[in-house]
């Protein structure tokens, strides 16, 4: 198990903030600790009233492990440039997640590569638009 | 500005009867017509709980740092604290509806009769009846209330009561969460005795959505408290649907209370 985790690398200035939770408390997460996960998508919930990504990794032995990881909701997600489609089963990805505290292969995700090199965050509030530029 | 609809219905029925003994007026153009909407449009929350920051000097008032709780709300207020005490996909209640988390969108839109308001993560709308005849008697209680608005000039002046009590910490995040991000953070019951009076206006040029919150719950706090929360209009967003129990993932609700 141990070595599916790839690093394990303490954050203690979160550059990529977590999604504020519209429906959770994040608070059974460990917010200091990123694990980073490197895996193949098993199945990408696209649902509220949070994403979730399933992400299985094998370790050096060839055991499996089914990572669940939680993001934002669809709308936080859409408005971040996330789409339904833009994870598939079998999309191989680099996740880097907060782990939970109990130990259990669940995550919050920080962020993540896709299989075309981009990195996307767990989805956030809609982009801010300056003042002065509502026209309704 | 008071039931612009029906002035406008009835200002098309004047100019009906008279067009024959004199030119009618120009008509009011669809664009006209939205622009007396004031209030119709999507707006989104300036400032969150965590960082009540909104663009200078639209910052939103922060709950109070020591709030004037009976001891009935401070019960209360320590029980909401208990991830346990709290139903998932539970309804937020009015004073949470109006104060936006920065990340949902809410929507309102201007009827003859009533204003109603749609907040993307919440279930139920508020509809703010401004036909004038204001609470009924014998009112059931409900999760939003009821509410009825009139206009002092630009102001809508909107008093709420009614309701059920059972709402979540006014101050928790999101529609559905019980807890705040930081679980320290105090939390603001509401009871059945709440009593609201807002004063919602549009300033900045109209981008610019302002709703001052007067709190009275006599059962939960000793004194008033006022709060002001802003909105900026936002018409480059659509809105989506939520709807908590799509996926809830009870598996991890028992850990990091998921509800």
């Amino acid at each position: 198990m141990k070595a599916t985790i790839v690093g394990l690398v303490a954050a203690f200035a979160l550059m990529w903030a977590l999604p504020a939770p519209a429906h959770h408390s994040f608070a059974g997460f460990d917010r200091t600790k990123e694990v980073m996960l490197r895996g193949a998508v098993r199945e990408f919930q696209w649902n509220n009233p949070h994403t979730w990504i399933q992400i299985v990794v094998v370790d050096d032995k060839g055991r499996q492990t089914e990572w669940s990881v939680e993001c934002g909701s669809p709308n936080m997600m859409a408005r971040t440039g996330w789409k339904r489609t833009t994870l598939k089963a079998g999309d191989n990805v680099v996740a880097v997640v907060n782990p939970l505290k109990d130990g259990r292969p669940n995550g919050a995700l920080v962020k993540i590569t896709l299989p075309d090199g981009s990195v996307r965050g767990p989805g956030d509030a809609p982009p801010p638009r300056p003042l002065g530029s509502a026209k309704n | 500005m008071k039931d612009v609809f029906r002035a406008f219905l009835f200002s098309g029925a004047v100019a009906l009867v008279v067009s024959g003994c004199r030119p009618s007026p120009p008509a009011t153009t669809p664009s006209e017509k939205a622009s007396q909407l004031k209030l119709t449009g999507v707006w989104i929350a300036v400032g969150t709980f965590e960082d009540p920051a909104g663009p200078p000097p639209w910052s939103n008032t922060p709950w109070p740092s020591q709030p004037p709780l009976t001891p009935w709300g401070d019960t209360e207020s320590h029980r909401l604290a208990d991830i346990k005490s709290v139903v998932p996909c539970q309804p937020a209640g009015p004073v949470f509806f109006m104060s936006g988390i920065g990340l949902f969108p809410i929507q309102i839109l201007e009827a003859p009769d009533q204003i109603v308001l749609q907040a993307e993560n919440i279930a139920m709308p508020r509809r703010i009846y401004t036909h004038g005849r204001g609470h009924p008697d014998d009112l059931d209680p409900s999760w939003m209330g009821h509410s009825i608005g009139r206009w002092e000039g630009d102001v809508l002046v909107v008093d709420t009561v009614g309701t059920n009590g059972k709402t979540r910490a006014m101050n928790g995040v999101g529609a559905n969460a019980g807890v705040s991000i930081e679980d320290k953070d105090r939390r603001f019951p509401a009871s059945d005795e709440l009593h609201l009076v807002e004063r919602l206006r549009v300033v900045a040029e109209g981008e610019i959505l302002e709703d001052q919150i007067t709190i009275n719950d006599p059962k939960t706090y000793t004194s008033p408290i006022t709060l002001k929360h802003y909105w900026q209009r936002r018409p480059d967003l659509n809105m989506m649907e939520y709807y908590c129990g799509e996926n809830p993932r009870p598996q991890d609700e028992a850990n990091f209370a998921g509800r």
